[in-house]
């Protein structure tokens, strides 16, 4: 049972990717971090990927063990499945009202053990993770490596059968469970909001989310997960193995009608990667990228551009304006081909859409941090410190600021945690003193490790 | 029998097998596919459970995720595992992750061994699955036989000078400097100029905001004047290093400024000085005097003087105030101790080559970065946009010079690479120098020759958005068919003409008559070499500085306690590599911020029964104070013997293989160690154990 009242040197919110890694940071440090996620599990949206780019890493190596950390730091109050409702600030620092949500088992004794999942009779559609195409359990652990490993039940879709309850070891399941209310005091806040992408049913010219083949960005990188629904890419409508699969870019991104003038910077990379993995598993597939511009930028991203042309994958200059499909449910993609300077209507089985990054927050639940107008928070010294908020002690870090790709999620949230760590210092706050080290020092010394080269030489005089 | 030396370990100390029977946890990674997509993962973990000493073998879909390591550390709490192998990723992922858990679940980290499957058996075998299962097997045997003799190992802790060194003083040194400083850490910063500021000094206005660069420049550079942690050295380089994380010596050069702190009489000292040469500061398109400072505001605001170029005809000090300048040039050389250091060496333009698309050929064709000095009030032409005397009325910007290279059509640098990479910054720097003329100046016409828009970041895209309204005009070309810069027949209104194959109208040779060419230049790194082998630091294929890895360890190199700072690393913008500066701060804080570092103890040691003092291993050592021989006192007589400081090795192991007498070991990689993995390689293959044996857990 966690304590109603914390108190802790940053409150971090949102622990995707980039919240976690600012909270790792800012641990190590020695600080006490609050890291507080609305979902049952860290691990953000990166957790739900297949393979990165443009190292190919899979997704789940590289998340997962931050997702452990977090779990595991000494230094780090994970609060899952629990909302930040309201922050305030006091005096010097800030006071947050967070809401812990009732996962209807005792987190404490939950193992993990997934009995209460096997136990459980009713199937509903997986939307969190898989987007409908796979079903868990009411009672139901939300992926394999959810951080932390602790069921929860979904009491609304709940018939109180009381199976999970026979079957739990551990004697956890608690249907009265309520809400817990906590109150969390922390010196500066790191806002890792994360964002939200392009609704697949914005653009009517897209077929308004309708069509069944065409699907998005996210939905792909799912088919390509080895943790994915079907283990292999099926398109949804037949289950069909699709041997033409064509890319829509800025789906979303660069598009007035939608009220997103900007780039959401990593749809061009996440598709090319995306069409190199298909070329793995579909190696006779023919797969084609229509695109305004390729915006490969990053470091080694043209060559992944580059590698993926030499791969045979089509790259089409051209915007979209529509997409229809046939009898047979095959989208067909109407596109100018600017090359060739002719409008043409073309057949593919699947259609993924690469919609764009949309902001997390707004401006009623940024606690009072400035928004921008292109809705992500607001950082007036963009320049030179691009982590720091319009409110003094709160930073952000990650697409909490605007579009940006893993990479650099990552180093901003570094940045973040070297800002807040500053911000700290500034205020007289201190890391606390570490165990470990101290503890390492003594048994190096034991084992009569001359660990300088003066220590060496002042014993070796001694025996001289 | 001499006593050993205590400041050596002894090696028999080591040799004593543990006392604890060896009961072997085997786990094999599917790395999400990566392995099991190749290597018939449960027939190799079933193969493993039929080794002596293996009490459990498993495979799992994600080890280091959470529930995969939970595996681990519930075997080690209820089946008494106390030595781990993992097959899974390269070590360099998560060699310190699976370190980690197993000292969570109650054994010392030192006593578990990582396989690279994925790198050295799946990735390279793809389509084998067969030889692949086999060899996956073989490795992990060799694995498993290195497990049983490995000895429990503390990571030598040393204490760390709180002091970090950053080089370079641009926008990312700065920002390093500022942010580590405010963490409480001191910070040398020195800068190999005379003048702070770095390439963002010589930017008249900066996307996406348009605040005069300077500006902002010049208020960080007031922040990091106004902290007490931080000393600053101008015209200073670094000329040695040597150490480790926490222990950095470095020997620094630093050129005198010539003149007094309080120097008053700038003006008239400058203009006395006869000696004019080009001012690299304004990209070759003025001069200035020997005695100089680049522009009014600059920082320093002392004046340097060129000693390159002075003649010490002693002019200035004529006109200068007795005593106040001193025609002194000999460098000051010191010394200087850090726990980490900053690179933040920076970037240079591209510099095209001499007739590259009319450049050096038509005076005519400048560079984006010459453009953004033309276009700067303190700039060669205070701000008019004219080449000579002949005002611009038409001109066109070309992307993409220098940078995404296409190999057999660009020239090759002298390493024989093409600059294949994209540099980041100039799409949105051109389209903002191209709205800022069409605003300045309404009567010239841009034409504007891209292949790719890439307009990514925040608010960049209302820079294309608003060249559009400002009427520019866009041409595409392809990289194979790139435009050409031509003269114009003489008389023509315009002298230059660029050709280019529009593919934004399916192909038309178009000819743009232009007074002026803007060549939007890529990134090329700052030349570092002294300084990459200094530091023994691995520059990527592109020329600039590489990361471990661009995800798990961003801004850190492969050599501990030093980080990366800005385009040092790769094409930045000025914000990004902000972000990256502080993301570099971030880890130097974490590394000294507690003053002391560890290091992995794996040194060499010596066996002072066996070690006879012939002293090859000091002859073949390449770590200057790693080892040494000493004097000894036996029976009388004079004995040497080798003694190692464990601080200096770097566990290379030359040493081993040149003791004659076998004396050496490498601590955790013992002769031994290898004699039994080579030997479970090469041996007979442990036969797969029928399904539901009871030592194989099938996981879930």
């Amino acid at each position: 049972m966690v304590s109603n009242n914390l108190q802790v040197d940053v409150l971090v919110v949102g622990g995707g990717i980039a919240g976690m890694q600012s909270a790792l940071d800012l641990a190590d440090q020695g600080y006490r971090v609050a890291l507080v996620e609305k979902n049952p599990s860290v691990g953000g949206k990166m957790i739900g990927l297949s393979k990165v780019f443009p190292t190919l890493d899979c997704a789940s190596c590289i998340t997962t063990p931050k997702m452990s950390s977090v779990a595991h730091h000494e230094n780090i109050h994970l609060l899952t499945y629990t909302e930040v409702q309201s922050m305030t600030r006091e005096g010097e620092g800030f006071v947050a009202q967070v809401l812990k949500k009732p996962r209807y088992i005792n987190e404490d004794d939950c193992t993990g053990c997934r009995s209460c999942e096997l136990a459980c009779p009713i199937d509903l559609p997986d939307m969190e993770n898989e987007f409908g195409r796979t079903a868990h359990r009411v009672a139901y652990i939300p992926f394999p490596t959810a951080v932390p490993q602790k069921a929860l039940i979904d009491i609304d879709q709940c018939v109180f059968c009381g199976k999970c309850i026979q079957a739990c070891p551990a004697n956890c399941i608690d249907f009265s469970q309520q809400p817990q209310q906590i109150e969390i005091r922390a010196a500066s806040v790191i806002l890792a909001t994360g964002y939200e992408t392009t609704p697949r049913d914005a653009k009517k010219e897209y077929g308004s989310g309708k069509l069944r083949n065409v699907i998005d960005g996210r939905m792909m990188e799912r088919l390509l997960a080895p943790t994915g629904p079907y283990g292999r890419v099926l398109r949804p409508s037949d289950g069909k193995q699709p041997s033409s699969i064509a890319y829509v870019q800025c789906a979303g991104s660069r598009d007035l009608t939608l009220g997103v003038p900007y780039c959401s910077r990593v749809c061009c990379m996440y598709a090319i990667k995306q069409a190199m993995l298909l070329s793995g598993t579909l190696p006779m597939a023919d797969i084609t990228i229509y695109y305004m511009d390729i915006r490969t930028f990053g470091k080694g991203y043209e060559q992944f551009y580059q590698n993926a042309k030499a791969m045979g994958v089509e790259f089409v200059k051209g915007k979209v304006a529509r997409v229809t499909e046939d009898g047979d449910q095959n989208p067909t993609v109407r596109v100018e081909l600017i090359e060739e300077n002719r409008v043409v209507e073309r057949k593919h089985d699947l259609v993924v859409l690469s919609t764009g990054m949309l902001p997390g927050t707004n401006t009623e639940t940024s606690f009072g941090v400035p928004i921008s107008p292109d809705g992500f928070v607001s950082i007036p010294r963009y320049h030179i410190a691009p982590t720091v908020t319009a409110q003094e002690g709160v930073f952000a870090t990650g697409t909490a600021t605007g579009p940006m790709d893993i990479v650099d999620s990552i180093v901003t949230s570094g940045a973040a945690a070297a800002e807040t760590a500053a911000y700290l210092q500034s205020r007289n706050i201190h890391p606390a003193p570490e165990q470990r080290l101290t503890e390492a020092t003594a048994a190096g010394t034991a084992a009569g490790t001359a660990a300088t080269n003066e220590e060496a030489n002042e014993r070796s005089l001694a025996y001289a | 029998m001499p006593e050993a030396p205590e400041n050596s370990i002894p090696i028999s100390e080591f040799d004593t097998p543990n006392s604890e029977e060896p009961r072997i946890g085997v786990y094999i990674c599917h790395c999400g596919g990566n392995i099991s997509d190749t290597v018939n993962v449960g027939e190799a973990a079933g193969a493993l459970s039929g080794l002596p000493n293996v009490v459990v073998s498993r495979d799992y879909q994600f080890m280091c995720s959470d529930p995969g390591q939970k595996l681990v550390t519930d075997d080690i709490k209820e089946k008494g595992v106390n030595r781990v192998v993992v097959g899974a990723c390269s070590l360099f992922l998560h060699e310190q992750t699976f370190r980690k858990t197993v000292e969570r679940g109650g054994i010392n980290p030192y006593l578990y061994y990582h396989i690279g499957l994925r790198e050295q058996d799946s990735w390279v075998h793809h389509g084998h699955p067969a030889e692949a299962t086999d060899k996956a097997i073989r490795m992990m045997s060799a694995g498993v036989a290195k497990a049983r003799l490995m000895r429990p190992m503390n990571n030598i802790v040393l204490t760390a000078d709180k002091h970090a060194l950053v080089i370079g003083g641009g926008v990312a040194g700065l920002r390093a400097a500022l942010s580590i400083a405010r963490c409480g850490l001191r910070v040398t910063l020195i800068e190999k100029s005379p003048f702070l500021g770095g390439n963002m000094a010589r930017w008249d206005h900066v996307f996406p905001t348009e605040d005069a660069a300077r500006d902002l420049l010049h208020g960080l550079i007031e922040e990091v004047l106004a902290e007490p942690n931080i000393t600053l050295h101008t015209g200073a380089e670094v000329v040695s290093a040597k150490g480790y994380v926490g222990n950095f010596e470095l020997h620094i050069r630093q050129q005198r400024r010539g003149m007094a702190e309080d120097f008053g009489a700038i003006d008239e000292a400058i203009a006395a000085c006869p000696v004019e040469v080009v001012d690299h500061f304004n990209f070759g398109l003025s001069k200035r005097k020997a005695i100089y400072k680049p522009y009014p505001g600059a920082y320093p605001a002392n004046p340097t003087i060129d000693w390159e170029h002075c003649t010490k005809c002693e002019a200035c000090l004529k006109v200068a105030p007795k005593g106040s300048i001193r025609l002194h040039s000999v460098p000051i050389e010191f010394d200087l101790k850090a726990g980490a250091v900053v690179v933040a060496t920076g970037f240079q333009p591209y510099e095209p080559a001499h007739g590259e698309l009319g450049y050096g050929e038509f005076p005519g064709v400048v560079t984006l970065p010459q453009l953004e000095r033309i276009l700067s009030h303190d700039g060669p032409t205070g701000g008019k946009l004219q080449i000579g005397d002949r005002p611009v009325h038409s001109m066109a910007l070309i992307h993409c010079v220098g940078s995404r290279q296409v190999d057999g059509i660009h020239a090759p640098r002298p390493d024989g690479r093409v600059n294949d990479y994209c540099s980041r910054v100039c799409c949105t720097a051109s389209l903002a120098a191209a709205n800022r003329i069409r605003e300045r100046f309404p009567q010239v016409n841009i034409f504007d020759v891209y292949q790719d828009i890439r307009t990514y970041g925040r608010g960049h895209e209302e820079y294309y958005t608003r060249a559009s309204k400002n009427r520019v005009t866009f041409f595409r070309y392809l990289a194979d068919d790139g435009p050409q810069v031509v003269a114009a027949e003489p008389g023509d209104e315009h002298p230059l003409l660029v050709r280019v194959k529009d593919h934004l109208t399916w192909g038309e040779e178009i000819e743009l008559p232009v007074d002026l060419v803007v060549l939007a230049v890529g990134m090329r790194p700052s030349p570092v070499e002294d300084l990459v082998d200094m530091l023994k630091l691995a520059p990527g294929n592109e020329g600039f500085l590489l990361e471990v890895h661009p995800k798990l360890r961003p801004v850190e190199t492969a050599v501990t306690g030093v980080v990366l700072a800005g385009t040092a690393q790769g094409p930045m913008n000025i914000q990004e590599s902000c972000a990256a500066a502080e993301a570099a701060a971030s880890k130097v804080v974490v590394l000294l911020g507690r003053g002391k570092a560890e290091l992995e103890p794996y040194v060499a040691m010596v066996d002072p029964e066996r070690c006879q003092g012939s002293g090859e291993c000091v002859r073949v050592c390449p770590q200057e104070g790693a080892i040494r021989m000493e004097t000894f006192a036996e029976n009388g007589k004079t004995i040497h013997r080798a003694v190692v400081t464990t601080a200096n090795c770097n566990g290379c192991g030359i040493c081993v293989s040149a003791c004659p007498s076998r004396a050496i070991d490498v601590q955790g990689w013992r002769l031994d160690e290898f004699e039994a993995m080579v030997e479970a390689i090469a041996g007979e293959i442990p036969s797969a154990v029928p399904a539901g044996t009871p030592v194989l857990e099938a996981a879930k």
